[in-house]
């Protein structure tokens, strides 16, 4: 429950339909994608003004009351699951695109808008917004902007810290802060690059200026078919090697492609051990020049068969399955644990031999569909959370794959954030020395640890539970440092 | 130019000397008293404005450095790094004395992983010698500041450079970092992972801090194949607005050009001049280089063309062969000498404005007006495809008067660019000279926050003190 002077303050900031205190009012915000973890909030607000927003983190600061920001819920680590005792600030009213600059090739928008709305928007110019999470129908720019968000296109076009201008946001304190500006850099510390991939612990932020990308003219995907998926792990490294930089490098495992060709019908080679599909854009010159080399590099590699999309219908009918691979495969198992470890692409075909490895050892399923092109994995692990001990079994099994990911040099998490899921596996990748210089951030932006507690960056003592850090004769470093 | 922030002290010389003693006895010749060596340390390529260090040390590992900076740390003396100064905003000038820590001794390529196309380098190897040591890997490294600067100066600086418009900036470019920070801990961040969002972006973070949060050790490099088919091409102009205007039809076009150099009438007569150039006129010229397949290459040079001569450009003269690109490129990368050379004894130093595309024409006239009403000859050049361009302002250092004509003029370029929604600096950094500058530009709320971060990560103010953020808000200090 809100203390009742902070609820008082907030009702005079908000119209009565913008504040939410009541269980069944509040519950559709329980948790975000990742359904595991979930947790009432105090109240949830939705303000349509930046001024609101101020207010309200001015008011939740005084009273040190946690906050946590949420947009469209779609996150997929548990960023946005909320505080018990603390506000959601939804950002969802905030759905404008103020501006479109076709000629910078920007676009200012609020945070609510959602991802393919800019693009969408942005179609009458020409241009597109390039990162595309395949939740883009829904995710909204700002959830990107703090999750790093990633997708398809990343491979050549970047993340979402690449095709990010400037930020406006606010802290926790009720300072209005601008980061980056519509130019190609800014002086000073590269703050813009700190609030990419904060996930909600350094500001709310309240408006972003996008850069755009000119639409390829023409684009083709190559399908090529590989009867083992270290083959198909290997075809990736290489074609990466002859220095091609696809538009989109994506594999797919038999069990994945099996999972969705009763939807799609994409007529995929259902035989094949694992597919790419590799996506060559520009203007048709460009791409019938790279296409003949990716053709001559999965040859060498060993596909089986390589299909060239004819015409626009079949791109996007052998891109249909890639796209309904999720869905799909909660069709298959009644549920699923989708992993986001990224690793050097040469590790590709070893890591993908261990996960199989362990899949029998386990007798847990895995359907593998991922962006290969970078190194992001995301296995499926199939299981029944009905069947007693499954769900710890998947579990231990993804922090295996996630440990994997870290000794091959790699992250436990790619585009999806630390949330309140990789928090353990935070702690394995990064030294104590590199977690004190983010708390030292944390403190210097948020002293008082009330933006979206206990998510993204784990304490030390957090990694003390999990058995990582070492307290030399009984002396805790930087003991000031808050620790729950 | 703003003065020297006056938040730190010089350490005590008796501390000064306990410290210059240590490291004489640890390190024996690698540790310099010097006094040449010391004025060499002092300052880079901007404009003249020494402040000695009291020692340079060349160190050899990351864990000397670590060393170092332990040593410093502990008696508050400030560590100033150095690569080979090519910096120009007195990035590497030691305000307040202390230790220049020279990381060119450390300049080993550790790992080229051509399959994952990255390299591992050490923070002293230069451009020059990385882009020499992948020769036979077809692979190269394209960011080309033009000065032969070291790999960790172009990192703590952000360069970028010429071909910034396809190949991004450092920020782009830098995958993971060693560092070694205040309290003198050596830390790895980022990877070899291609994306990553778990944690904060250190590695970003420490991309652009100019030395003031941690020292660069080591650097993971993106890379990428050397083009199959490189050509470049030269387009005349009857006036600067024309020329201007070409680039940002062909930035709308999405023509993937490499590089695209504008030189106005004042600095071709001076490259020409200089670089003996043959068979060009003194008007405003833009240089394009095309990178791609043979197919490619010839249709962006085609397209280029066609908009070039809805513009006005003379035909375009191409240069596909090696010699007479790098014939044009040396004449580009010589221009601040051949400015210099259109008025002897002048001195000089560059703006750094860079301005979203769609405003660069009105930041370039604009600018250009403000020129001729000073009385001043600063020629103009500018990486106008990424909206970045530098007036090179030339000023008889004997004349007082027209020294702070000059800062004035540069003064106006940086405010006229953030009023544009640009940057004063698109590439040079802080430094010293642009501590103002940032302040106009992100406002006194943000730099807070840039302080903090300082703070956090540097409490005794040993890295670099008085550069890149200002320590106070104005009036408090």
């Amino acid at each position: 429950m809100l203390p009742p002077s902070v609820h008082a303050q907030l009702a005079a900031i908000l119209p009565g339909e913008a504040l939410l205190t009541a269980p069944e009012a509040t519950r559709p915000y329980e948790c975000d994608g990742l359904t595991l973890f979930r947790e009432l909030p105090a109240a949830v607000a939705l303000p349509d003004t930046e001024a609101q927003v101020v207010a309200i983190l001015r008011a939740c600061h005084a009273a040190r009351v946690p906050v946590v920001a949420r947009g469209a819920g779609t996150g997929l680590s548990g960023g946005a699951m909320p505080h018990k005792d603390g506000v959601v600030l939804s950002l969802a009213k905030f759905r404008r695109i103020l501006a479109i600059d076709p000629l910078a090739r920007t676009a200012v928008v609020q945070p609510g808008v959602r991802n393919l709305a800019i693009s969408e928007a942005a179609a009458a110019h020409n241009l597109y917004y390039a990162p595309d999470p395949s939740s883009q129908i829904a995710c909204t720019i700002a959830g990107n902007v703090a999750e790093n968000a990633g997708g398809v296109h990343c491979l050549k076009y970047g993340l979402t810290v690449h095709n990010v201008r400037r930020v406006r946001g606010v802290t926790i304190e009720g300072e209005v802060v601008e980061f980056g500006n519509e130019a190609l850099d800014a002086p000073g510390y590269d703050l813009l690059a700190l609030i990419n991939g904060s996930e909600g612990l350094l500001a709310v932020i309240t408006e972003i200026t996008v850069k755009l990308t000119p639409k390829p003219q023409f684009a083709q995907v190559a399908l090529a078919a590989f009867a083992t998926i270290e083959a198909a792990g290997e075809a990736v490294g290489k074609v990466i090697a002859e220095g091609i930089i696809p538009g989109g490098l994506e594999l797919m495992d038999q069990a994945a492609t099996r999972a969705v060709e009763q939807f799609v019908h994409a007529n995929y080679p259902l035989d094949a051990a694992a597919i790419l599909l590799v996506e060559s854009d520009g203007t048709p010159e460009e791409v019938s020049a790279e296409m003949a080399d990716i053709k001559r590099v999965l040859t060498d590699s060993g596909a089986t068969e390589i299909r060239v999309s004819k015409d626009e219908a079949q791109r996007l009918l052998f891109w249909s399955g890639r796209k309904a691979a999720f869905p799909a495969a909660g069709r298959i198992s009644p549920d699923y644990y989708c992993i986001d470890g990224t690793i050097p692409r040469k590790a590709l075909s070893g890591v993908l031999h261990k996960i199989a490895e362990w899949s029998a050892e386990y007798g847990l399923r895995v359907a593998n569909v991922f962006h290969a092109g970078d190194g992001n994995l995301h296995p499926l692990i199939l299981y029944d959370a009905n069947v007693p001990g499954e769900a710890d079994k998947t579990i231990a099994f993804g922090d295996r794959i996630l440990d994997l990911c870290i000794e091959v040099g790699g992250t436990v998490t790619g585009e999806h954030g630390v949330g309140v899921e990789k928090l353990r596996g935070a702690c394995n990748q990064f030294a104590p020395a590199e977690l004190e210089r983010f708390l030292g951030i944390k403190r210097a932006f948020d002293p008082h640890a009330l933006l979206n507690p206990g998510k993204a960056v784990p304490t030390l003592a957090r990694c003390a539970e999990f058995g990582r850090m070492h307290v030399h004769g009984g002396e805790l470093k930087h003991a000031e440092l808050p620790r729950y | 130019m703003s003065g020297v922030p006056a938040a730190r002290e010089r350490p005590a010389p008796t501390v000064v000397a306990g410290v210059v003693e240590r490291l004489a006895r640890d390190y024996g010749a690698r540790a310099s008293t010097n006094a040449s060596v010391r004025e060499q340390h002092g300052h880079g390529e901007g404009l003249a404005d020494a402040a000695l260090p009291d020692v340079v040390v060349f160190p050899h590992t990351n864990e000397e450095v670590a060393a170092i900076v332990r040593l410093c740390n502990a008696a508050r003396v400030p560590v100033i790094a150095f690569g080979i100064g090519t910096s120009l905003e007195g990035h590497v000038a030691a305000l307040y004395g202390g230790v220049s820590l020279d990381l060119s001794q450390m300049n080993r390529v550790l790992e080229i992983n051509a399959d994952d196309l990255d390299c591992r380098v050490q923070a002293g190897v230069s451009r020059e010698q990385l882009n020499a040591e992948l020769k036979g890997t077809g692979l190269f490294f394209p960011i080309d500041p033009g000065a032969n600067a070291t790999i960790g100066g172009m990192t703590a600086t952000r360069a970028s450079g010429t071909n910034a418009v396809r190949y991004g900036t450092m920020r782009e470019n830098v995958l993971g970092l060693t560092v070694v920070t205040a309290d003198g801990r050596i830390v790895r961040t980022g990877g070899r992972a291609r994306k990553s969002s778990a944690g904060y972006d250190l590695t970003r973070l420490f991309v652009g801090q100019e030395g003031t949060l941690a020292i660069i050790t080591e650097i993971q490099l993106r890379l990428y194949g050397v083009p199959e088919a490189i050509s470049a091409a030269v387009g005349q102009f009857p006036d600067l607005r024309s020329a201007v205007q070409t680039v940002i039809v062909a930035m709308q076009h999405g023509i993937p050009v490499a590089r695209i150099e504008l030189l106005d009438e004042l600095q071709m007569r001076a490259c020409i001049a200089y670089s003996k150039l043959a068979g060009y006129e003194a008007r405003p010229t833009l240089l394009f280089e095309f990178h791609g397949t043979a197919a490619a290459v010839k249709e962006q040079a085609e397209m280029m063309a066609a908009i070039a001569a809805d513009h006005g450009g003379g035909a375009f003269r191409f240069a596909t062969a090696a010699e007479d690109r790098s014939q044009l490129w040396k004449a580009r990368h010589n221009a601040w000498y051949a400015a210099l050379a259109l008025r002897p004894g002048a001195m000089g130093f560059s703006t750094d404005a860079c301005v979203p595309i769609s405003r660069l024409a009105d930041c370039v006239l604009e600018t250009r007006e403000d020129v001729e009403r000073s009385g001043l000859v600063c020629p103009i050049v500018g990486h106008v495809g990424d909206g970045n361009f530098h007036l090179l302002v030339l000023f008889d250092p004997n004349d007082g008067e027209e020294r702070a004509r000059a800062e004035a003029l540069a003064q106006r370029v940086s405010l006229r660019a953030i009023r544009m929604g640009g940057t004063c600096t698109g590439e040079h950094g802080v430094g010293i000279h642009k501590l103002d500058a940032l302040v106009a530009e992100h406002g006194d709320d943000a730099v807070d926050v840039m302080r903090t971060i300082k703070r956090a990560l540097d409490p005794n103010d040993i890295l670099n003190p008085g550069k890149t953020v200002p320590p106070e808000r104005r009036g408090q200090a």
